[in-house]
């Protein structure tokens, strides 16, 4: 039941991929980013597709697992899709029904942008699969450290400490959340049927234990906190530090050269 | 008296991938009369929370049946809503799930739910309540503001109120202060008497399921270890240790005199008969006990 919901969908298996340097992901991903939408022809995009495939096949994540975050947002592809066939007027009539003309421009347009989404999914999920929750938020606390330079300093620490403490209480809510519906369900609770304001008035025995619950979870936590004689980031050190390694430089090169290449096709075609 | 509740070869498996698939419980049967008081005794992780949680249909046999009132309670999945007002479940920590405005709305939650309204809940309410020991004047009161133990007969009331046959709690006194266990005790004696009703009680105090349960179930990894009458039970005393359970202290206060030579019978497991078997013993023999 509840218990299926996946959070954070890391996918153990050790590969190159899920060795590099969780800061590295994150910045190549956005680098990724930009070079796939930077990609005006079909030449750049493939670069990258080249690409996207040879990190898919190193990273030892089953293709099965791609796919299904694919499907999630199949809508939104066939939307587009549709929408953009239909759009461009360029090149040859292929037929003509009432007012919409579906030319050859209008499907290399919507294959285009199709694959453009497909792409992005594919690398983002590439990062989620291959990086563990609190590697994530670790690195994006490395990350914003620059900030302190403008006395943001408490508030990149504040950021991560929260992201890691909602990350790790995700499942204690789910086991919480369970056992709440089980007792009012014993209480004669209907949760299955009935319209939907009567589904959404039968939550309510169960959002509000749970909300008091979050909140008790969250006193006793700070207590703990403080006891230990927590007082934010200050004089903190971590027992993992993030080195950068040989792969890390070389992820970098790679990447890079890939990326460059769909700007000389842009140029050249 | 008649089985209300009957056990047949119950095997339950929790889902998942072939490494963690395993037999929370495996192959239980057993029957409780009308009226009767059950104890199920056992290691935490022995399967008794998920046993339990069949009884009422939460939860739906791997393999084996569920018979309440000699009727499979899984005939007709629909209507598994009105076993769970026959079979009433107190879960562990149940003040947790009180969420009403007021102690009257909470307490009538379940009784709503099985459709009654009007001076007919009304009624209901009012009777557990007095049966309880509720005072009216906690009606009006938010049930947050109340201490810890009240809070728990408040949430034990609220099933209670559904006027189950079957009444099953699941460490009724777990983490309650001396006068919060008494209370919470009396309350499941009353209910017990005032309705012949069955309970079933999950417990890890020896000492309360001596006194309370006419019969005991004994659960060890998930398999029927022992079922039998309380002092059946208690006097397999180095099987319970087996298991990593134990007798009543007073019982292990009375193998110790007997140790010493004092004549001491073994069936002792409560307080009340000890005081009235060493007190026999001083008025006969006149030895030091």
């Amino acid at each position: 039941m509840l218990k299926d919901i996946t959070f954070g969908q890391y996918y153990r298996c050790n590969s190159i991929i899920h060795r590099l340097d969780p800061r590295i992901k994150i910045l190549l991903l956005i680098v990724v980013f930009i070079f796939i939408f930077l990609a005006q022809g079909f030449a750049g995009l493939l670069v990258m597709t080249l690409f996207i495939t040879i990190i898919i096949l190193l990273t030892k994540v089953p293709i099965k697992l791609f796919l299904k975050n694919l499907k999630s947002i199949l809508p939104i592809i066939i939307f587009t899709t549709l929408i953009n066939l239909f759009y461009s007027k360029d090149g040859i009539v292929l037929f003509e029904i009432w007012k919409l003309k579906l030319t050859t421009g209008g499907v290399e347009r919507a294959v285009f942008l199709a694959l453009r989404i497909i792409l992005l999914i594919i690398v983002g999920s590439v990062l989620t699969y291959t990086t563990t929750p609190n590697d994530l938020t670790d690195a994006i606390e490395r990350l914003l450290s620059p900030l302190k330079f403008i006395g943001l300093k408490r508030f990149v620490h504040v950021l991560a400490m929260m992201m890691t403490i909602a990350l790790r209480f995700i499942p204690t809510l789910i086991e919480e959340t369970e056992k709440i519906m089980n007792a009012q369900k014993a209480r004669g609770a209907n949760l299955e049927e009935g319209n939907i304001f009567e589904r959404i008035k039968a939550l309510i025995p169960i959002l509000i234990p749970l909300l008091i619950s979050s909140v008790r979870h969250a006193y006793e936590l700070a207590e703990a906190m403080e006891c230990r004689c927590y007082n934010g980031g200050e004089g903190r050190v971590r027992m993992k530090k993030l080195r950068l390694h040989i792969s890390d430089y070389l992820s970098c090169v790679v990447c890079l050269i890939f990326s460059s290449s769909v700007v000389v096709f842009n140029i050249l075609i | 008296m008649s089985k209300v509740l009957e056990i047949r070869n119950l095997t339950h498996t929790y889902s998942g991938n072939s490494t963690t698939k395993r037999d929370a419980v495996s192959n239980i049967t057993f029957s409780v009369d009308g009226g009767e008081i059950l104890g199920i005794i056992g290691h935490t992780g022995s399967g008794k929370s998920t046993l339990v949680q069949h009884l009422n249909g939460l939860l739906k046999p791997t393999k084996g049946t569920v018979l309440f009132e000699e009727k499979d309670i899984w005939l007709e999945p629909k209507k598994i809503r009105h076993i769970r007002s026959k079979v009433g479940l107190v879960f562990q920590y149940p003040e947790y799930q009180l969420f009403e405005e007021t102690v009257y709305m909470d307490i009538a939650y379940g009784p709503k739910n099985m459709g009654l309204s009007g001076d007919e809940l009304r009624v209901r309410v009012e009777e557990i309540c007095k049966l309880l020991g509720i005072d009216e004047d906690y009606f009006e009161k938010s049930p947050f503001d109340l201490s810890g133990g009240e809070k728990r007969r408040v949430a034990i009331a609220g099933v209670m109120a559904m006027r189950p046959k079957v009444l099953i709690l699941d460490e009724p006194i777990a983490g309650l202060d001396p006068k919060g266990r008494a209370d919470v005790i009396k309350m499941i004696e009353s209910y017990n008497k005032a309705y012949n009703a069955t309970v079933i009680i999950i417990s890890h105090n020896m000492e309360d399921m001596a006194v309370l349960a006419d019969k005991l179930i004994v659960m060890n990894k998930g398999a029927l270890a022992m079922f039998g009458k309380t002092d059946e039970v208690f006097l397999k005393a180095d099987l319970l240790r087996q298991i990593g359970l134990n007798v009543p202290i007073v019982t292990r206060v009375m193998a110790a005199l007997k140790k010493k030579g004092i004549d001491v019978p073994d069936n002792i497991f409560t307080v009340d008969d000890a005081v009235k078997c060493l007190c026999s013993i001083k008025k006969g023999g006149g030895k030091d006990a």
